[in-house]
């Protein structure tokens, strides 16, 4: 079917293409010399041969199945019995060019083909129908749908595929040393609440090879059964999406990481920061921890800046956000003394990795807030 | 959820009672997801003399029949089970107990079957046609060699004709219609 569609608008485009290939065909008649044509009707070739042969020269590739159709009619014609007396009767009707019979013939059976190709399109737009019909219904429905329009052994498949745990369709298998499939999360949480078993031949299996997705299978089945992988999918991803609203602490914490590690930032974007600590801290309960690290971070960063450019800018450029960080820097000093030591080290991992030894952090901390006072005050 | 046999006045209403709970069951839990795939099977493919299903509004509580096999001491009679879902479901067992008295040397007198599936033996890929096979399979195949009722194995093992008549009893007591 779908090859058919494919075909047709070549064949809808054909009727015109042909009419000009005849005219050239019609040149070519009178293009052949009469030598040539007496020399083809010894070699046994008629004026129909001729043609189609310059023709089949002129441009092989789309000629050949008319060509094909033109011989299919010749047959058709009633069989003469001298090739003498057939060459007569095209001669007879040589004013009015070979083609044109064949182009009405074609036309029509061109025609016919395009009603046909618009019927089959048709039914190809109600079987879509159907399909998406199907998708709404209960997925039983579109299942047995499938099952019938795809494989007759879609049922066998399905039930071969299904992961023996879940009972789906496996999500993701992987498959024990024994030869058993299982989609990846239920063999790991069968192995991880009722041993490291098999759950269908209750041989041993080795934890670390049973993690690793069998590919060919995990292919195979997104190739026969895409709806349903896609739907699992989706759900995974409303999944885990449930999962990180619900803890946004661990991302922020990422982004703030991030932030840490990329030192060069334009002092527009510390700024915003810097309303973003306050504006934090508007909404949540002030937490003195990542008070503490914000303020000796941006203190840091200030200071590389200050010291980067202290030559060609005065300090008058960053004023305005020193005089947060200034607030913010004598709470930290106040914070730091206050907060346990599992605080202060947990600050450090996150202002500075390579920071090793909670004292070395603890001297840094001061020795870079005292460097900043002295800095402020010169 | 038709049940085979010819004698199964009992084992029908309790299937209809099945029926009805299917459509309530809003859970998308893993476990529920799962139960709900383990009554799809059970309905398309039932084990022979079993019928089970939802008891009420809960996936998790059901209730099933089996109806005593033919040629058995407990022919014709038809014994109720409890079974109980646990959240964990498929990766721990179901609670499977008898309400109906049965007298056989691998149920208790609480009505606990002794069956090695149903404990360590569990396996998340057993669903409940297959808890209800192997139960209707300790009807036909005692193991008196691991018994809960050592009185009734010892019976069983010494004077079976005894042991038959008692159980014949017993179902007919407690198990049959007329009861």
């Amino acid at each position: 079917m779908a090859i058919d569609e494919n075909h047709s608008p070549q064949n809808r485009n054909a009727p015109t293409k042909l009419s000009a290939t005849i005219e050239n065909g019609g040149d070519a008649n009178n293009v052949f010399s009469p030598r040539f044509r007496s020399v083809a009707a010894m070699a046994g070739w008629d004026e129909e041969a001729i043609l189609v042969a310059s023709l089949v020269v002129e441009d092989t590739p789309d000629r050949e199945s008319r060509e094909k159709k033109r011989f299919y009619l010749q047959l058709k014609s009633p069989p003469t019995s001298s090739r003498r007396k057939r060459r007569a009767k095209k001669r007879s009707t040589d004013s009015i060019p070979i083609g044109v019979l064949n182009l009405d013939d074609e036309d029509t059976a061109g025609k016919e083909h395009a009603t046909k190709t618009m019927e089959l399109k048709n039914d190809a737009i109600e079987e879509k129908k159907e399909k998406e019909g199907g998708v709404a219904l209960p997925a039983k429905a579109s299942d047995t749908s499938c099952s019938g329009s795809a494989l007759p052994c879609m049922d066998r498949l399905r039930e071969e595929l299904s992961c023996a745990i879940c009972l789906e369709i496996c999500f993701e298998p992987s498959t024990t040393p024994c030869g058993h499939s299982f989609c990846k999360k239920c063999l790991k949480s069968a192995a991880d609440k009722c041993g490291k078993k098999c759950p269908k031949c209750r041989q041993l299996i080795s934890n670390g090879r049973s993690c690793t997705v069998n590919t060919v299978l995990w292919n195979t089945i997104q190739l026969l059964f895409p709806q349903e992988i896609e739907s699992r999918k989706a759900a995974g991803a409303l999944n885990n999406r449930e999962i990180a609203r619900q803890s946004p602490k661990k991302g922020s914490y990422n982004t703030r990481h991030i932030a840490v590690s990329s030192r060069r930032e334009s002092r527009d974007r510390e700024r915003d920061r810097d309303r973003d600590v306050t504006s934090r801290r508007r909404r949540r309960v002030p937490n003195q921890v990542e008070d503490a690290a914000m303020a000796f971070r941006l203190q840091r960063e200030e200071f590389m800046e200050a010291f980067r450019e202290t030559h060609e800018q005065p300090r008058n450029s960053f004023i305005s956000a020193t005089e947060n960080l200034r607030a913010l820097a004598s709470r930290a000093m106040a914070s730091t003394t206050a907060i346990n030591l599992r605080g202060i080290n947990c600050i450090a991992c996150v202002i500075q990795p390579s920071c090793k030894g909670l004292e070395n952090v603890g001297q840094a901390t001061f020795q870079w807030l005292m460097f900043y006072h002295s800095f402020l005050l010169v | 959820m038709n049940c085979p046999s010819s004698s199964g006045g009992g084992a029908a209403s309790v299937a209809a009672g099945g029926g009805r709970a299917r459509s309530s069951a809003t859970s998308v839990s893993v476990s529920g997801k799962r139960i709900q795939k383990d009554m799809m099977e059970f309905n398309i493919n039932p084990p022979a003399d079993c019928a089970a299903g939802p008891k009420g509004d809960s996936l998790y509580q059901w209730i099933a029949t089996i109806i005593g096999p033919p040629e058995l001491p407990y022919e014709g009679g038809i014994f109720f089970l409890d079974i109980t879902f646990p959240p964990e479901y498929p990766f721990k067992p179901p609670k499977v107990v008898f309400k109906t008295r049965i007298y056989h040397c691998n149920v208790d007198s609480a009505g606990n079957p002794g069956l090695n599936i149903l404990k360590d033996g569990w396996s998340p890929a057993l669903t409940i046609s297959k808890v209800l096979l192997a139960i209707r399979s300790i009807f036909t195949d005692p193991d008196p060699r691991n018994p809960l009722v050592p009185g009734i194995a010892h019976l069983y093992l010494t004077d079976r004709a005894k042991h038959d008549e008692v159980a014949a009893e017993w179902t007919m007591r407690f198990a049959s219609l007329a009861a």
